[in-house]
């Protein structure tokens, strides 16, 4: 049993430190992606039509990914139309991690 | 109950078997898949032995290679399928190709495991009696590490079978897998069944009549087994 | 842990040339562009999905299914086949029909799990948890039925409690099978999880590849061959030999 305290003990705990530690890091840089004026929208409203800029053009992946937050209107270069979106979802697109910014359409 | 279409009486299940082999196409697939299975056997289990005796012959090429040919058994058939889908299009070449991948890195892999385990006293033996490296190869090495390289047929054609259904689902329009995938988009779930019914006997046949046998009287004949993952 | 430094020289040399040699042979080789991309174009391919999120989300899905199966396999399969295998009348009549299970890999019910549940999460871990769940079920039984009679008369004879025997002498005992079967369930499972991502679609490394397929983008394809094979020999290598190992060392006879 012994040998379990090296190898896989050590890669669990790094595991959970590292996975521990990222989740923590998107709780932090979430919320400055969010656009005061988003916040605001969704105060009043509790939905609101945001544009999310990525850092890149995006793929399938994302406009799927998106479609389970909202609906797409469209796609401006690097930034996806979002609309009615509520507040739960803007915090969760917010924690990924290849999010640029949210801001109001 | 029920209704027959999530799953169907035994009866029916027997009717659509009934049916299925009289008109042929049961044996049809039955065919493609293990042909395939055949195919993939023959033509990569010998070069894989062979090969994993050579690079067994140097201690420092086999502890190299080790880790590659672990990685590649890691990798071991479906996840082989789009590569194989852009190099060869769809088809029997496709899912052929998977077969012989999956057999030949786990024979290789075992081969060069057994090959490693036979004692240096046995080579040290030939040597002293005045043996040749064929000698050495063809009567220490090779019987030596045949509980290994059976054990990595074993496991090979295990995985195989398993990879080779699945991408018969996905890349042709023989064999077993396809049988019963093409059956789901017409609901057809008897079809289903009987399929699924065959698979299993055809793998449990195989196994316990062919593999495990053979297994026994190679671990019987030569000692000791070592397996692989 | 030591680090073997000259093992490590010699692999990163291997590594090396087969790096070098690839490179080559896709400069070099008369096929069209997407058949053979260079090693640059793989690496190019990481750096650009992990930018993305893409390669994160599909590593963390497949595991997630893949964690469940085996979380399912342990609390449902392991005191399901202890408990199968502590009659011998019982164990007898299971063994014919779990083997035939067994046989059946998960993805063989995959089409008749599109029917009823069509193609969705459900479809793929029912699948996958299938496909982990029989090898340990079989393992467990096999385990207990292993342990010599000699061990559970004695602690009969010590006036021991039915639960006493299961804790102390055939769970104990049955541990390397159930090692064992744990091992052989998740790496069927975790080949079957690709299979299953690859036909029903949604999300995971076995749909990455197969959509990066269609639009020729094998650098993509690689590049997720190679994220399947790493993660598995992480798995087996810091998690369930490991385990398997330790479970034969400290309770012993293993027949194999």
């Amino acid at each position: 049993m012994r040998a379990l305290r090296h190898r896989t003990i050590a890669f669990l705990v790094a595991a959970v430190a590292v996975w521990g530690g990222w989740e923590a890091f998107l709780s932090l840089t979430a919320p400055r992606r969010v656009d005061a004026a988003v916040a605001q929208a969704l105060h009043r409203e509790g939905r609101a039509n945001v544009a999310v800029t990525l850092g890149f053009a995006p793929e399938d992946f994302h406009i799927r990914l998106f479609q389970s937050h909202g609906v797409v209107s469209g796609v401006r270069g690097t930034t996806v139309l979002l609309n009615r979106v509520g507040a739960d979802d803007v915090g969760r697109i917010a924690r990924y991690y290849w999010v640029r910014g949210i801001t109001l359409q | 109950m029920l209704p027959a279409i999530f799953l169907p009486p035994p009866g029916d299940v027997l009717r659509t078997a009934w049916e299925l082999a009289r008109d042929g196409s049961l044996w049809v697939n039955i065919a493609a898949s293990l042909g395939r299975v055949l195919l993939g056997v023959v033509v990569s289990a010998p070069l894989a032995v062979a090969l994993g005796v050579l690079v067994g012959l140097s201690r420092r090429l086999a502890a190299v290679l080790e880790p590659i040919a672990s990685f590649f058994n890691a990798l071991s058939g479906i996840a082989w399928l789009p590569l194989a889908v852009t190099w060869f299009g769809l088809g029997w070449t496709s899912v052929t190709f998977i077969m012989f991948n999956t057999i030949f890195f786990l024979v290789f892999f075992n081969t060069l495991i057994g090959v490693r385990t036979v004692p240096r006293i046995f080579e040290h033996a030939v040597s002293t009696l005045g043996g040749s490296r064929r000698h050495l190869i063809l009567h220490v090495l090779i019987p030596g590490a045949l509980p290994s390289i059976v054990t990595g047929l074993h496991m090979g054609i295990g995985f195989g079978w398993r990879a080779l259904i699945a991408a018969e689902m996905i890349a042709t329009s023989t064999g077993l897998g396809f049988l019963i995938y093409n059956a789901a988009n017409f609901h057809q779930t008897d079809t289903i069944l009987v399929g699924i019914v065959t698979i299993g006997l055809l793998w449990l046949g195989t196994d316990r009549f062919i593999l495990q046998p053979l297994e026994r009287r190679t671990v019987e004949r030569w000692g000791l087994v070592s397996t692989a993952p | 842990m030591t680090v073997r430094w000259d093992l490590a020289a010699t692999w990163a040399a291997v590594l090396a040339v087969t790096l070098a040699g690839w490179g080559l042979a896709a400069a070099t080789l008369p096929v069209p562009d997407y058949y053979l991309p260079p090693p640059t174009a793989v690496f190019a391919a990481f750096g650009d999905l992990v930018v993305k999120g893409i390669l994160p989300t599909y590593i963390a899905e497949s595991l997630r299914r893949m964690l469940l199966a085996a979380l399912i396999g342990l609390a449902a399969g392991v005191p399901l086949g202890l408990v199968l295998g502590m009659s011998r009348r019982v164990a007898d009549f299971a063994y014919p029909l779990l083997n035939f299970f067994q046989s059946v890999s998960g993805i063989a019910w995959l089409p008749l799990m599109l029917v009823w549940f069509g193609f969705g999460e459900r479809t793929i871990l029912v699948a996958v948890n299938y496909t982990v769940l029989f090898p340990v079920i079989f393992n467990a039984l096999l385990g207990v039925r292993s342990v010599p009679r000699l061990y559970v008369n004695a602690l009969r004879t010590l006036g021991a409690s039915r639960w006493r025997i299961v804790r102390d002498v055939l769970l104990p005992g049955a541990l390397p099978s159930i090692a064992t079967g744990m091992r052989l369930g998740l790496a069927y499972g975790w080949r079957a999880l690709i299979a299953a991502e690859m036909l029903v679609g949604a999300h995971g490394l076995g749909f990455m590849i197969f959509n990066a397929q269609a639009f020729h983008l094998t650098a993509r394809i690689m590049l997720g061959m190679g994220t399947i094979g790493v993660l598995w020999l992480v798995l087996d290598y810091f998690l369930l030999r490991p385990l398997e190992e330790a479970t034969i060392s400290r309770w012993g006879l293993v027949q194999r």
